[in-house]
């Protein structure tokens, strides 16, 4: 059985990735599972999608835990521990980034003896969520990668899965994943099915024993306030909205009131500051600040000059 | 009735109760405005919440609140706080808590359930009374689940389940008269995208006692496709255009607390805009635009006169 990740960012298109993936799998005869991980689908935020597909039915269900293929639509959440990329990696497990980077400098930064391999993410898109098509480009790759799929089923699979959608967005998807696919021509068949689970080898989880409490204590309750800022929202953000102190004059009321996640405080002087470890990068203070003060920079360019200085 | 602290935007609060780090998307016009509102009522602030967008606020173990929170079913948070407001009157009478711990109840629902599973429940609670405020963000849809429509959905727009040519054949409730017939103490319309406006009502809201009702329209990026750097925009468009009138109604007279002098035509807000796309592309839709020009037109002429 193939068990498949992807990884991207909401608005990437990876629960459609996933999708176009398991349908052209089906196509070709096999049982498929396809679904993307409930939570926070939210723009920008980490998503993960599953496919598992084998030629028997499947009863492994949930999470998928020791990926043989791994996709990352967004090279950026690499290094987010939330993001999960790494989770479950073997030295047997393909590796497939959409980067600007090489395969052999990612090697280097990752020390890990996985297959990798890219695809060109386009170096002048500023803001990488403008990439929607980029996950089609993820599926027809994958679909190359395992071997079993021909281009046109994986073309039948997008023109059933994206029916009643406009001619123009269904024909993008066709040529972008047609274009992934090609890109792996010479690793057809590189991803290997995984083994089955038998139930011999099942290990139970290191089980923890919880006295039973009583309900007031086991319930769940939260006992405190503000606990939502031990999430680090900031990782959902692209584009970061930069304050030039200089332009800034100081009518906090517009800036910090607008902001919808309340993640612009204001200190003694009345200067606007940007909490980033919150701010989600929705640059509404960028559009209303009147002396045009607030700036947009890519989030990768300001991470990697932050690491600099 | 006491004057607003609020003359200037200057008076607005400049630090937030609402925690940061809740999974509302980016540019939530509905988040907007419920910052900007816990920070007027303060942190003695009791949120009922039924189902819908903002009850992702408060997963376990993560709130974004300085206090408690109840979870209800769409059509029940009214009855939710109704059970909150006795517990608390009772604590108060029989000495276990003092007056001053008392809370301000406050019912928070989509327009789901506001325009359509929880009015009756809603209806009743304005005819016992209740000492409450229901504060209802506007996504016109149910968002939550992917935005299909729902009796807030204005004509024409596009909804996951309004998917033909034409969009939503049906036409926004008219919940603020639905609400006001009630003849409950306050109601109001609001929106994030004016800030000072928002604050003077919901001050108003927090004092007076029994029912205060307001509708904040909440534009939203993800159920109405536009860009996320948007949302005040959308928002001050919807008031500049006449789309939202900014009113309240107190002691059976119904005030518009915003007269846009010189109204922009309706299609600056419906342009920016992917659920009215098809109103302009790929051709322009000029019977259409013309209509919902008429409508808003038609409400204008009915408060000059
Ligand atoms: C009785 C009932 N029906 C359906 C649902 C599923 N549901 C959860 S949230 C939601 C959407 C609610 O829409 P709205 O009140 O407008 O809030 P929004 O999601 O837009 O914030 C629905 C239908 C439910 N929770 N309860
Ligand atoms: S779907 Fe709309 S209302 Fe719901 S959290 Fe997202 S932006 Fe806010
Ligand atoms: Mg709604």
């Amino acid at each position: 059985m193939y068990r498949i990740r992807f990884h991207g960012r909401g608005g990437q298109g990876m629960k459609t990735a996933s999708r176009l993936l398991g349908a052209a799998f089906f196509l070709e005869g096999f049982a498929v599972q396809d679904a993307p991980r409930y939570g926070a689908e939210r723009r920008g935020a980490p998503i993960f999608a599953y496919v598992r597909a084998g030629k028997s039915p499947i009863f492994e269900r949930g999470i998928i835990l020791h990926p043989d293929l791994v996709i990352v639509a967004d090279d950026s959440l690499v290094p987010v521990p939330a993001a999960g990329v790494m989770a479950g990696l073997t030295d047997r497990t393909v590796l497939l980034i959409s980067t600007t980077e090489t395969a052999d400098e990612w090697r280097r930064r990752l020390h890990i003896h996985s297959a990798i391999l890219t695809l060109p993410a386009p170096r002048e898109v500023e803001d990488r969520l403008e990439l929607r098509y980029v996950g089609a480009e993820c599926a027809g790759a994958a679909a190359c990668l395992t071997g079993h799929i021909s281009k046109k089923k994986l073309e039948r699979a997008i023109l059933g899965e994206l029916e009643g959608k406009p001619q123009k967005i269904i024909h993008r998807n066709i040529e972008m994943a047609s274009e992934g696919y090609d890109r792996m021509a010479d690793h057809k068949g590189l991803v290997q099915e995984g083994t089955l689970p038998s139930a011999k080898a099942y290990t139970p989880p290191a089980w923890i024993e919880m006295p039973f409490e009583a309900a007031r204590i086991s319930s769940p309750t939260i006992h405190a306030g503000l606990t939502s800022i031990k999430v680090r929202t900031g990782l959902w953000r692209t584009m970061r909205p930069v304050i030039d102190h200089r332009h800034c004059r100081k009518c906090w009321w517009v800036c910090s009131s607008s902001c919808p996640d309340g993640a612009i405080s204001v200190n003694e002087e009345g200067a606007p500051g940007i909490d980033y470890d919150h701010c989600k990068g929705c640059l509404t203070c960028v559009s209303v600040c009147p002396s045009h003060a607030i700036k947009a920079i890519p989030e990768h360019q300001a991470a990697a000059a932050e690491e600099e200085s | 009735m006491t004057e607003t602290a609020f003359k200037h935007m200057r008076d607005l609060p400049s630090t937030h109760l609402l925690g940061t780090g809740t999974p509302a998307c980016a540019g939530c016009g509905g988040l907007q405005a419920i910052h900007q509102i816990y920070d007027v009522l303060g942190k003695n602030t009791v949120f009922v919440n039924a189902a819908g967008c903002m009850t992702l606020l408060s997963v376990y173990p993560f709130t974004p609140f300085r206090g408690s929170w109840l979870y209800t079913a769409m059509a029940s948070a009214p009855a939710g706080a109704q059970g909150i407001r006795d517990a608390l009157d009772i604590l108060i009478e029989q000495k276990r808590i003092d007056k001053n711990e008392d809370l301000q109840v406050v019912v928070l629902t989509g327009d789901g359930s506001a325009y359509g599973m929880g009015l009756s429940a809603t209806s009743s609670a304005m005819e016992r009374k209740l000492d409450f405020i229901y504060l209802c963000y506007d996504n016109e849809g149910y968002g939550n689940t992917g935005q299909q429509y729902s009796d807030a959905t204005p004509h024409a727009a596009k909804t996951s389940t309004s998917t033909g040519p034409g969009g939503y054949p049906g036409f926004k409730k008219d919940l603020f008269s639905i609400w006001a017939a009630h003849k409950p103490a306050y109601v109001a319309t609001v929106i994030g995208a004016e800030s000072l406006d928002l604050a003077r009502k919901i001050q108003k809201a927090r004092d007076i006692e029994g029912p205060c009702m307001i509708i904040s329209l909440s534009p939203c990026p993800t159920g109405w496709d536009f860009d996320p750097s948007l949302t005040a925009k959308v928002g001050k468009l919807a008031v500049r255009t006449g789309i939202w009138p900014l009113k309240e109604y107190e002691n059976g007279n119904i005030t518009h607390t915003r007269k846009p002098a010189k109204r922009l035509p309706v299609e600056a807000y419906l342009n920016l805009q992917g659920r009215f796309k098809h109103l302009f592309e790929p051709k322009r839709d000029e019977k259409m635009l013309a209509d919902i020009q008429t409508q808003v037109d038609a409400y204008w002429a009915k408060v000059a006169s």
